[in-house]
Formats: structure tokens, C-alpha cells, sequence
């Protein structure tokens, strides 16, 4: 780490902490200070509830995920009394790694070292030449286990754990972001989701809190985003002959002008979760009955809910629904990313989509072809955002700007009887974000 | 066994392809390929779905001719610097699988440079080419990178 980071070795106090944010301004302290992010694991990564899996991806006894919650590596298991486990990924002996793979299926989890196996929910099963170890060596003893996370709940088949002994109902930390993902499960005519097996894993030299801050930032897509915006708009339209032209929309969405600044409604709720109004508003995207694909995935969704109930579902159209710290969901185009924090400079994004089952496969199709549009390593939108988070960070990393500027919109919020802030044209979700950054970094002084 | 003279000029093709690249002449190198030529590049080992398997690059004619503007659009953020590559092509075997249709499977490193700093690809490309008078015309390139599912940065200039 650079001296000039400015690193201050001692944890940080809640005074230090709360001297990082004003009202529309925020200390680079905050993305460059290795102390403030060591807090952040704890305070925020390892206290709240945070997402490890979905349960589509542990269907049967020994399906597991391998993740990271704070800074531990966990793999996440089906066990065969039907509950799910998170689990450290470190063999209880001599302390090695144990799974070295990012998704599968084994009922045991054997150490290479001296073969100790492990059950999918961690416990002991076997090690070689039992007389030899002592006498009191338990196979019950939990120190000779794959460690627990104790603390497992699943919302609508999202699966969460927290390092948090104690910690508030899952729900209650979701609060109204249940609504989208009761929204996406809904979205399947079967009433069943499914995630891609395929998907994309990227790393930035940044923060992790530019990511979520980018997502809910409404400002930067006509500048970061015009030289495709350009190109988009004197291309012709239809005339791939792969995608129903949903690339060439997806890359015009991105060209804002004031209109559409003001009409995208931005929301932020209590405990940092925030969500905008949609706008991929046209073409395969805009999900209009002319479009023979949705008008078969419309039909479908009636058969099942009613033509009311459908069109109810279909009109939910929040996007970048960011559920405090790290999770990002856009039900409607069935899209899920996930932040993960490596260092104060270093972060790494996993993308995924859903299959909606019971819908048409075109549909599958077309989720898949919005993940790689937006989450491949040679996205013509999401590659010149990284190139921004970078370029952030290496500002920040200097001492010579202290504050940076979260003021647009400030004078306009509305503020709501749930705590909830809504806006338009506004910086408000950074403001919102920080402001429940505040509050989890400073949880236990205030208790 | 492919003749010689045609394994030959298909290895000149394939130099010309990454000559073009390597000299910043992305609308030269699109002309390449048939109006409705495909470039693929899988995100998985042996991936032979493009439609339920995500891919890192899907795409057609028409979409690559929005990507390679992007090249040229003096704006685009991560080409700022105007990153540099070399191509290098080896192990080009050749075959005719049409009365005018070839495939070239090939290993290949890419190194670009920008900003200070040098990334290398590697991999195995397969070209499917169609004789078009005295040269070809790609109707699909597939690259096969070593690190399709690992953890990625930014991508570029096309490998």
C-alpha cells in the first residue's frame, strides 16, 4: 500500500467515522484507508445479512457453492436433512483449503493433506488410522469440524448468512427489498427460478462501494457510455440477425438527456437499500405483445396468475435494486451481481441471470444476451464503467482532493413516513448509502 | 492433407487478419468478414451453446460494426489510452470441409500494452473460411481463451 493512502493504523473510532460524511459530502478516507475497510469487513460485511447462494444452485444433498462472506472463503452445501450449511473452506487440523472448485456436487468434502472427511454440514466423518490420535479426540467435537456460520436464512430461495451471532430477521433487513425478488420468483409462469450456470466474474482496482454507487447513478450513462451510445444510434436498426436487435438497445438505452434525468424516479429505504424506475423502455426490451416471444411468455403468465395478477407483475419495473451492502437485482431482465470486497483498492463483481421457468426459451435467450451485453469482460457498456471506478480510485488514493461531492438533488428530496427518500435527477442513493454506512460502522457505539 | 498453396494462403489470410488488428485498421478487418459472419468467444471450455450459455463475445456482423466504431470513437473511456496488441498466430492447421470452405484451428497470444501497462491472452482459435476469389471471407471465428472462466478485466481490441 502507498504512503500516500494516508493509512491510519489504529481502528478507526464511531467520531472518526462519522467525521467521513456530511450530508453531501464524503472523506476519500472512506475508499482509500485500508482501517476504514478492515471495519467495513467487520461491521458491515461481517454483520450484516449478506447473499451466498441461490437455492436453485443446491437442489440436492451435496450441491454446494464455494463464495466469500467477509473476508472468509465459505462454501455453501445442501446437506441430506434437506438444510442448507455455510461453512469455512479450511480443514480443522492443520488449517488447509479444502474445496478448490467454484460450484459442484460431493456429499464429502475430503482434506488432501491427511484425509480428514467432512459431511456436507461439516461435521467429522472419518480420519485415516483413528488409534493413533489421542484417546479424548471426539468425533463429535465441533473443533474438529468444518466451522459453521451459525446464522443461515433463505428469502424467496436468495440464500444469506451473517457472521452476526445475533442478527435482526432476514426480512427485516430486507424490508421492502422483498418486493423484488417475490417480483422475480413471480416473473417464472412456473413460479420457479433458476440460475444460468454460466456467468461472469470480474475484478477492478477499486473500492467496492463504487460499484453499488455506480449502479444507482443515473448521471454518468450519456458520458461514461457514449462512444456505444454513438455507434448504436447510426447503426440500423434490425440488422443482426442473432438478437432482435436487443444489443443496438440495449447500448441506446444509455443515451440520457435531460427527460429522461428527470423522469427516472429514484428510491432509497432504510438501511441503505435503494432502486430506480426502469429505462430500457424500447425494442425486445420494452416487453410489448407485438413481440411474439413476450406475447407467448404473457399468455403463459396469465394461464397461471390471471390477466390481472399478470399485469401487475409485468408492470413492476424497478431497476438496479441494490440491497445494502452488495447485492444487485433487476428482476425484469432477470439479472442478478453480486460485490465482492477483496481489499480497500481491489474488488471483484460476479454477474448472473435467471431462467424464469415456464416461460418460452426465447426468453432464457434473451437474459442470457443481457448478461453478456452488460457483464462480459468485453462489455462495450460495463468495460468503460470499470474504467471509471479505476480512475476514481486513484484519485481517491491521493491526498489532495480530502472530500468528494454527493450534493445533486439535495435540495429536492422528498422524504417519506417509512424513512424512504425519493428523487429525481439526484445523487440521493450515494447520500442514502453513506448515510446507512454511517449507522452499521458506528453500531456498537450507539448501542 | 490440405495442398500447400492453400494451407499457405490461408496462413497469409490469418497474418493479414491479425496485421490489420495490430495496426489499429478495425473497419479493414470487419470487411474480412461475410455479411453475416459470426465472432465467438466462449465463456466456457468446449462451450458449443451461444444461446443458453453466456458468452464473453456474440456476435454478428451488425453488431461488430457497432463494436468497431466503439474503436474509433475517440470517447470510449478504456481505450483511452488507444491500447496496442501484437497477434501471433501458431500452429495453423488448415482443412477443407467444403468445396469452398476451410477451417483453421490455430493457437494464438495476444499482448496489449496501454497505459504503462502489458496484458497477455492466449488460446486456440478455429476459423471457418469461405474461398472468395483469390482470398477468403470468415464466415465464423471461434477463440478459445486459456482463461474464459476465470476472473477477468476489461477486454479491448478484438484477439
Amino acid at each position: 500500500m502507498a504512503a500516500t493512502n494516508g493509512a491510519h493504523d489504529a481502528t478507526p473510532s464511531a467520531d472518526d467515522i462519522r467525521g467521513l460524511v456530511r450530508p453531501d459530502h464524503v472523506h476519500r478516507r472512506a475508499y482509500a484507508d485500508p482501517s476504514i475497510f478492515a471495519l467495513e469487513l467487520e461491521r458491515i460485511f461481517g454483520r450484516l445479512w449478506i447473499y451466498v447462494a441461490h437455492e436453485s444452485q443446491l437442489k440436492k444433498h451435496g450441491d454446494f457453492v464455494r463464495t466469500r462472506l467477509a473476508q472468509h472463503e465459505v462454501i455453501v452445501t445442501r446437506h441430506n436433512d434437506g438444510q442448507i450449511y455455510v461453512l469455512h473452506n479450511r480443514c480443522p487440523h492443520r488449517g488447509a483449503r479444502i474445496c478448490m472448485v467454484d460450484q459442484g456436487t460431493s456429499r464429502l468434502f475430503s482434506c488432501p493433506y491427511h484425509a480428514w472427511v467432512f459431511r456436507s454440514d461439516g461435521s467429522l466423518s472419518s480420519v485415516p488410522h483413528r488409534k493413533s490420535y489421542p484417546e479424548s479426540f471426539s468425533f463429535d467435537d465441533p473443533q474438529n469440524h468444518m466451522r459453521r456460520i451459525g446464522q443461515v436464512q433463505s428469502y424467496g430461495g436468495f440464500v444469506f448468512a451473517t457472521l452476526n451471532e445475533n442478527p435482526e430477521p432476514l426480512t427485516k433487513h430486507l424490508g421492502r427489498m422483498t418486493e423484488v425478488i417475490d417480483n422475480l420468483v413471480d416473473r417464472a409462469p412456473d413460479g420457479e427460478i433458476e440460475v444460468a450456470d454460466s456467468s461472469f466474474t470480474l475484478q477492478y482496482r477499486g473500492n467496492w462501494k463504487l460499484h453499488p454507487e455506480n449502479a444507482a447513478d443515473i448521471f454518468h450513462p450519456s458520458f461514461v457510455h457514449s462512444s456505444s451510445v454513438m455507434p448504436a444510434r447510426r447503426a440500423p436498426a434490425n440488422a443482426s440477425t442473432i438478437d432482435n436487435d436487443q444489443t443496438r438497445e440495449m447500448l441506446l438505452a444509455n443515451g440520457f438527456g435531460n427527460d429522461e434525468w428527470e423522469n427516472i424516479q429514484l428510491s432509497g429505504l432504510a438501511g441503505g437499500h435503494t432502486f430506480m424506475t426502469s429505462f430500457y423502455s424500447s425494442g425486445v426490451l420494452a416487453n410489448q405483445d407485438a413481440d411474439p416471444v413476450f406475447a407467448r411468455y404473457h399468455q403463459a403468465l396469465v394461464a397461471r396468475h390471471g390477466a390481472e395478477k399478470a399485469a401487475q407483475i409485468l408492470g413492476v419495473r424497478r431497476f438496479n435494486n441494490i440491497v445494502y451492502p452488495n447485492l444487485i437485482i433487476n428482476a425484469q431482465y432477470q439479472q442478478m451481481r453480486i460485490t465482492i470486497p477483496i481489499d480497500v483498492d481491489r474488488t471483484v463483481v460476479r454477474i448472473h441471470c435467471f431462467r424464469l421457468k415456464g416461460a418460452p426459451e426465447a426468453m432464457f435467450h434473451r437474459a442470457i444476451r443481457f448478461l453478456s451485453n452488460i457483464g462480459s469482460p468485453a462489455s462495450m457498456i460495463f468495460s468503460d464503467d470499470v474504467e471509471m471506478l479505476e480512475r476514481c480510485q486513484q484519485g481517491l488514493e491521493r491526498e489532495a482532493v480530502s472530500w468528494i461531492d454527493f450534493s445533486r438533488g439535495m435540495d429536492a428530496d422528498q422524504r417519506g413516513a417509512d424513512g424512504s427518500v425519493s428523487g429525481a435527477a439526484s445523487e440521493m442513493p450515494m447520500r442514502v448509502q453513506f448515510q446507512a454506512w454511517v449507522d452499521y460502522m458506528t453500531a456498537e457505539a450507539n448501542a | 492433407m490440405l495442398d500447400y498453396r492453400t494451407q499457405r494462403r490461408i496462413e497469409l489470410f490469418l497474418f493479414e487478419e491479425a496485421k490489420l488488428l495490430d495496426s489499429g485498421q478495425f473497419e479493414a478487418w470487419l470487411k474480412l468478414y461475410e455479411p453475416h459472419g459470426i465472432y465467438w468467444m466462449p465463456s466456457q471450455r468446449g462451450q458449443t451453446d451461444p444461446l443458453n450459455v453466456a458468452s464473453i463475445i456474440y456476435e454478428d456482423h451488425a453488431i461488430l460494426s457497432i463494436r468497431v466504431a466503439r474503436l474509433l470513437e475517440a470517447r470510449a473511456l478504456v481505450l483511452t489510452p488507444m491500447p496496442h496488441t501484437t497477434h501471433l498466430l501458431a500452429n495453423i492447421e488448415a482443412a477443407q470441409i467444403g468445396e469452398a470452405e476451410f477451417t483453421a484451428h490455430a493457437a494464438f497470444v495476444g499482448i496489449e500494452y496501454q497505459a504503462e501497462k502489458q496484458k497477455i491472452y492466449s488460446g486456440r482459435s478455429t476459423h471457418r473460411l469461405v474461398r472468395e476469389g483469390d482470398s477468403f471471407r470468415i464466415a465464423e471465428k471461434r477463440v478459445d481463451l486459456l482463461n474464459c472462466d476465470g476472473t477477468h478485466v476489461p477486454m479491448t481490441i478484438p484477439l
